[in-house]
């Protein structure tokens, strides 16, 4: 890989102090650290640095959403990939166009941004409105903050909850059914154009028929071999990840435990109340987007509280708003709102905790 | 006794059990400077022929320490800046022989106690006495609220006490009579590790009959063995008196000057680290030329060399030619030059983490060979709680990073950033690999040098304040006088 670092320092002049393109120096030294770990040793004590660095820690992420990814591919076909496309490319020029501006290096958190961000859509959304909301999200949920490790929101949620009020009948007119027969869909290409031709009719996502009174197997939840959202369906691919997360540590089990153990609890309290009315709280666990949001979204460690009493509070949050949202409004899903309401709080929660902490800590030594 | 926090680093190259002597060299570098002191006060003219333990100079900082002379020699005052070279000639006493000139306070009519901690300080064994919670070196005519042994040390990597206790157990429980002819009724904590060796267990037997003696068990867990954080598990608090805080080696020093009256001259440091040939501890004098035991332990050209362990030492730049009065080890890490092709996706079946993100995850536990390496740019914290999670003192790093990054010290103040002990753990889990233990160490110093500052302008407007009033006086006394 000699050569490719040869070709790295041949064009590096170019974006220096006097060079043609210096303003997007941001831009050279991502790919270049992209590509090859940086040559910085430390200084300062300690002399040896723990291997894990900020790129590792995203890098884990998209490898625990390969589960996910691997059976919306199945399902819903190769628009998939053009989606993750559109996404990376429209979020990431924003986040090259606010690092060069800011002349500050291109930080690693849109990896994951960009790769959640179409997950969480409808499987045949037209594209420009795709790129409409990455860069929305990316925009106002993060880069107005000032960028990765001081945004308020994720911004994978506050681009999707953009489009699903700014775009209504888009977010929730698109969702096809999943490919049945063997090969899934892995060889077609389906958009809203081509849908019936494939036999891939719109139909409402499971949360929605529950609503008319039609209850979708919990089995093919698991499996994910019904409507919704790109990556949400799969209820077995997501806790295969999900825990791969938890044991690598990036994502802290308080938070998926509480969201799970709170959510179940809600649920199973509803559906005792009115059994015919409601669903049942193992139906709901599977449904719609909650262990996605769960194990993917409320985990994003900047947006969530840092303290742990913060998170076991803000799971709990979460946990009983989606099932309130649910059963009781008029909306279908409430994963979206419920977390974006868990961010609100989080800086709260956290400056309670440290209040606390620092109380205690005051009367040390 | 509970313990938070805490990580053990697995680096390569653990400094055996064999202790290696090393040659005399011809020259001796004496650093003047070193952590703790500053030998401003130099006792010797330039040529000056020493006799070993005779004082070359002394800290007038901190209750006169002395630099002594591991042996005999002609002392050169500016043949390297910043050193004392003493150049070896031929021996004319080899016996050490403490000078008269030297100890000139034991003649005086004081109790023995006195005559005794004069004696330690001049012997050079006071300088292995730290306080538990500013690390400075304590009054010697004070009395401390409890004395703290130590016998283990965690820090990959510096001399370990089982080492220096070899062979030398009746000294090192003389030297626990000693300190405690200090004290009146206060303890001494012996800080043991919890672990079942026959090796401990005859210490223990040692210290039996010794009614003063708290034997306290610690998990091997780095930073266990600090002393902060053992006089808080303690419970010893700051506003009671200082806390006497020693080591194996200091205990070694006490017994050295006060049984026969010598002093310590050599030491047992520890060479381990990466880019160690052979990981041993050796056996030197103050002094000792750094570069020769470099060539001759460090296995290849690529190394960085730390004087004290990998997690708390300091480069031993080009400025330090000699081991200085305080070293406990010299680690030998492998310089990184090498950039690593998609590094951050790689399995990393040898590479171990804080957060299982590597395959090495799987393996047994293994040493790592780790570089000077920083693995990443520095990068805004990310809230991943790694900091907090291994922080021994139970303070907050991200939010006192953030605190001090928006400048607000009188929150970083009440957050404890003085409780932070500076292990170095929170710099080292970080993956924003931001430079957390620095930051809060130049924290502590302003902050310790604001309330020096407030403190003297106390002093001056209390002076002002005084001269005003004796002038008012004055001018009342000659206005009576002139009635």
């Amino acid at each position: 890989m000699k050569f490719v670092l040869k070709i790295f320092k041949s064009v590096k002049p170019n974006f220096e102090e006097g060079g043609k393109f210096k303003t997007f120096l941001p831009l050279y030294e991502a790919m270049e650290n992209f590509c090859f770990a940086p040559s910085t040793t430390t200084q300062l004590a300690p002399f040896a640095r723990d291997p894990l660095d900020v790129k590792r820690f995203m890098t884990m992420v998209i490898i625990a959403l390969v589960p996910a990814l691997a059976m919306s591919y199945y399902f819903f076909g190769a628009r998939l990939i053009a989606m993750i496309i559109v996404s990376y490319a429209a979020g990431g020029m924003v986040e090259v166009l606010f690092a060069c501006v800011r002349k500050e290096p291109i930080a690693e958190g849109f990896l994951v941004t960009g790769m959640l961000f179409p997950m969480i859509l409808p499987p045949t959304l037209p594209l420009p409105i795709l790129a409409i909301g990455v860069i929305f999200g990316v925009l106002i949920g993060k880069e107005l903050f000032g960028g990765t490790g001081r945004n308020v929101f994720n911004p994978a949620i506050v681009g999707r909850c953009f489009l699903a009020l700014a775009y209504p009948k888009a977010m929730s007119g698109n969702f096809t059914t999943a490919g049945t027969e063997i090969p899934g869909r892995m060889l077609e290409y389906i958009h809203a154009g081509n849908a019936a031709a494939h036999d891939a009719i719109s139909t409402a996502t499971p949360l929605v028929l529950a609503k008319q009174g039609e209850m979708v197997n919990t089995v093919d939840m698991l499996i994910g071999n019904t409507s919704g959202s790109i990556s949400e369906t799969s209820a077995i691919a997501i806790i295969l990840g999900g825990v791969f997360l938890l044991l690598t540590r990036i994502a802290n089990w308080r938070t998926v435990v509480s969201i799970l153990a709170a959510a179940f609890v809600t649920a199973a309290v509803i559906y005792n109340t009115d059994t015919t009315r409601f669903a049942p709280p193992m139906w709901h666990m599977c449904a719609g987007g909650l262990l996605f949001g769960a194990f993917f979204m409320a985990t994003d460690p900047v947006s969530s509280p840092i303290t742990n009493a913060g998170k076991w509070i803000y799971g709990i949050m979460i946990g009983v708003v989606t099932m309130l949202i649910r059963n009781f409004t008029g909306y279908v899903e409430g994963v979206m709102f419920a977390i974006l309401l868990g961010n609100i709080i989080a800086p709260i929660l956290d400056e309670i905790v440290f209040k606390i902490r620092i109380g205690r800590l005051k009367s040390e030594g | 006794m509970k313990f938070k926090g805490g990580y053990n680093v697995l680096l390569q190259g653990r400094p055996g059990h064999s202790v290696d002597v090393m040659l005399e060299p011809k020259v001796l570098y004496l650093p003047l400077r070193t952590d703790r002191f500053n030998f401003s006060d130099i006792c010797v003219e330039d040529g000056q022929q020493v006799n070993m333990g005779d004082t070359l100079a002394t800290d007038p900082g901190n209750y006169s320490i002395p630099l002594l002379a591991p042996r005999t020699g002609k002392a050169r005052l500016n043949a390297a800046q910043g050193h004392i070279v003493l150049e070896d000639i031929t021996r004319y006493d080899k016996q050490p022989k403490t000078s008269q000139a030297s100890l000139p306070h034991i003649e005086h009519e004081a109790g023995a106690s006195t005559a005794n901690r004069d004696k330690m300080v001049s012997l050079g064994s006071w300088e292995f006495v730290s306080d538990a919670y500013d690390g400075k070196v304590p009054d010697p005519k004070g009395t401390p609220q409890a004395i703290i042994v130590s016998t283990i040390s965690l820090e990959p990597f510096v001399a370990r006490g089982d080492i220096q206790l070899q062979n030398r157990l009746l000294k090192f429980t003389r030297g626990l009579e000693h300190l405690q002819s200090f004290l009146e009724y206060q303890p001494i904590y012996l800080i043991m590790p919890k672990v079942k060796s026959t090796f401990s267990s005859r210490v223990k037997e040692h210290v039996r009959g010794y009614a003063w003696v708290k034997i306290i068990e610690v998990p091997l867990k780095y930073p266990n063995d600090n002393f902060g954080i053992l006089a808080r598990g303690l419970g010893l608090k700051n506003a009671d008196g200082p806390v006497w805080c020693l080591k194996t080696e200091g205990v070694l020093a006490v017994d050295r000057a006060l049984t026969i009256a010598h002093p310590s001259l050599v030491r047992i440091v520890s060479v381990g680290g990466p880019e160690a040939k052979n990981p041993i501890h050796i056996k030197v004098m103050t002094g000792y030329p750094i570069n020769s035991i470099v060539e001759r332990y460090a296995a290849g050209e690529n190394v960085r060399v730390i004087d004290g362990g990998m997690l708390t030492g300091k480069t031993a730049g080009d400025q330090a030619l000699g081991i200085s009065s305080e070293c406990r080890g010299l680690t030998l890490m492998t310089e990184h030059t090498e950039r690593e092709f998609l590094g951050f996706v790689r399995p990393g079946f040898g590479r171990k983490s804080y957060a299982p993100c590597f395959l090495s995850a799987l393996r047994v536990k293994f040493k790592e060979r780790l570089t000077t390496a920083i693995f990443g740019e520095e990068r805004p914290c990310v809230d991943c709680n790694f900091c907090e999670e291994v922080c021994p003192a139970g303070i907050m790093p991200h939010l006192l990073h953030k605190y001090l990054y928006a400048d607000l010290i009188e929150e970083a103040i009440d957050a404890r950033v003085d409780l932070c002990v500076k292990c170095g753990l929170c710099s080292y889990v970080c993956p924003s690999k931001i430079e957390l233990r620095e930051q809060f160490a130049l924290a502590q110093d302003q902050i310790e040098r604001e309330k020096e500052e407030t403190r003297l302008d106390e002093i001056k407007q209390e002076k002002r304040r005084m001269a005003e009033e004796a002038r008012r006086e004055k001018a009342e006394q000659e206005a009576q006088e002139n009635e």
